[in-house]
Order: C-alpha cells, then sequence, then structure tokens
C-alpha cells in the first residue's frame, strides 16, 4: 500500500474514535419544535401536501391525453369519404407548371 | 418522560412514534431529544460554514416534526432522519464556491505533532492525538467539493458502507465509487503537499 494511504487510513481511523462533545439542545428550539408540529398535525393530510394530489394530476393528465389522441388525429390525418375524393384529385389534377 | 441522555431502543422508539401520532407532546419531545445530536453531528460534520449549522440544524429538527406523519417506519426513524439532514445539507452547499487551502502553518501544535507522528511512525496514533486527527481530517475535507467532502466522511468518519450511502444520499453505487476513488486521490494530494511542506 502506497505509504501515504497508510497514513491516511490511520488518520481516519484516529478521527473516527474522537470523542465527540456534549450536545444539548439550544434554548428554545423544544418550544419552536412543538410548535411547529402543533401546526402541523393541526392540519393533517392537507390537500396539498398529501401524496394524493400527485395522483390527482398524473390521473389528470392521462385523462387529458386520452381526450387530446382522438382530436389530434382527426385534425392531422384526412379520414373519411371526402379524403379519398381529395387524395385522387390532387394526383389525377396536373398541376399549371406540369402543362405543356 | 425517558431521560434525553439514554438511548432509545427500537421498540421505544417504535412505542414513541405511535404516541406522537396520537397527539402525545411528551412523545414528540422524546423523538427530538432522541434526534437532536444525531442531527446536530451530521450537519456540523457536512457544513463548511459552521456559524450557520445552528440555523440549520433548527431548520432540520422543524421539517422532521413537521413530517413525523409520513414516517412510514419502513426503515429505522434514525436513517429517515439522516436522509432529510443530509439532503438539507446538500441543498444548502449546492453554491459553495470557496475552499480553503490547508497549509503547515495553519495546524495548531497538536495537529502538527499528528503530522509528525504519522510521518515518522507506522504505529497507530494514540488516544490522545483523536481530537487533533479528527480537527486536522475536517481541514483536510474542507478542501474537498463539497459532495466528496460529505462521501468521505460518511464513508471513513461514519464507517457508513456503500448501500447506506446510497440510500442516505439517492446516489447509484457506481457513482459513489467513482466519487469515492477521486475523492480519495484528491485528499491525498492534498496531504502530500501538506507532507512536502514538512520536509
Amino acid at each position: 500500500m502506497n505509504p501515504l494511504d497508510d497514513q491516511l487510513n490511520r488518520l481516519f481511523r484516529a478521527a473516527r474514535h474522537a470523542p465527540s462533545p456534549e450536545i444539548a439542545p439550544p434554548f428554545g428550539l423544544e418550544t419552536r419544535v412543538l410548535a411547529a408540529w402543533r401546526e402541523a398535525s393541526a392540519r393533517p393530510g392537507t390537500f396539498w401536501d398529501g401524496a394524493l394530489l400527485i395522483r390527482g394530476l398524473i390521473l389528470a393528465g392521462v385523462i387529458t391525453m386520452a381526450c387530446w389522441l382522438p382530436a389530434l388525429n382527426s385534425t392531422t390525418k384526412e379520414s373519411g369519404p371526402f379524403a379519398d375524393v381529395v387524395q385522387l384529385t390532387d394526383s389525377t389534377l396536373p398541376s399549371s407548371d406540369e402543362s405543356p | 418522560m425517558k431521560e434525553p441522555d439514554l438511548p432509545m431502543t427500537d421498540a421505544e422508539v417504535t412505542e414513541c412514534l405511535a404516541r406522537a401520532r396520537q397527539g402525545d407532546e411528551k412523545a414528540v419531545l422524546e423523538i427530538f431529544h432522541y434526534m437532536y445530536p444525531h442531527v446536530t453531528k451530521l450537519v456540523q460534520a457536512n457544513l463548511p460554514a459552521r456559524e450557520s449549522a445552528e440555523d440549520l440544524i433548527q431548520q432540520v429538527c422543524v421539517k422532521v416534526t413537521t413530517h413525523l406523519h409520513q414516517f412510514s417506519g419502513k426503515v429505522p426513524l434514525l436513517h429517515w432522519v439522516s436522509r432529510i439532514a443530509v439532503n438539507t445539507c446538500l441543498n444548502q452547499i449546492r453554491h459553495e464556491k470557496r475552499r480553503p487551502e490547508v497549509r503547515l502553518a495553519d495546524l495548531s501544535e497538536d495537529e502538527a505533532a499528528v503530522v509528525e507522528n504519522l510521518a515518522t511512525s507506522s504505529a497507530e496514533l494514540s488516544a490522545s492525538d483523536q481530537v487533533a486527527s479528527r480537527e486536522l481530517v475536517n481541514k483536510l475535507l474542507d478542501t474537498l467539493k463539497p459532495k466528496d467532502r460529505l462521501l468521505l466522511r460518511l464513508m471513513y468518519l461514519e464507517g457508513r458502507n456503500l448501500e447506506e450511502i446510497a440510500q442516505l444520499t439517492g446516489w447509484s453505487k457506481a457513482l459513489i465509487k467513482v466519487r469515492a476513488f477521486r475523492a480519495r486521490a484528491q485528499l491525498r494530494t492534498r496531504y502530500s503537499l501538506l507532507m512536502k511542506e514538512k520536509s
């Protein structure tokens, strides 16, 4: 092993076992946390932060797409009895450029 | 109420969560005291600007307690809390640009002694060197990019495995391996510069 890697490993091992200082929450944080929790639990399952909203949006998207697709097909592709007539006329009538 | 200093068992945490869901404020406070040291360690370890750590710790604690009803219980509570803390830190440090350099002159006497020990002996560092080692590691890690720093801390200081890091950060295992390799190489370079300066 590279001597530098060995030194780094020893350094990390020692650092990992360093004692942590005493950790106590600052004054007032308890109250703030409790107040936030009370506020959040007073509106459990609100419409805007539930997974229900996401599901609803996905469903609405699918329904919208399902409604649009037939409409898109009917506008982009000519269909029905008149479409055949138009295509036939297009293919048989010579354009003014081609006439002698 | 349970003494904050005593660690809670998994069963106690589950019981506490159940009481909190029923509206028991004491249970919420017990959970808060249980997670607070963990959140503090994570935030302090991952945030370069130490002066803003307190704000971020409070932010994480409030976020956790207000979303407690969304905790499914599929993973241990502290894993869920860690994920929230790590993501909050990542959002905070995303735009960080400044990364200080480490020079031998910047090290304290104890930290310089650790460097000396590492260079001259192949033995493990003694218990009295542990605090200085932690400080030295912090200084070296502060020279890396935030994400690299976070990864090396999770791997080498907290002893997390690949699976846990993937869960905490949301990164793929392949990305973690590549990033860890590069971060480690950069750290080695920084350390070698320190050694060159010493010699």
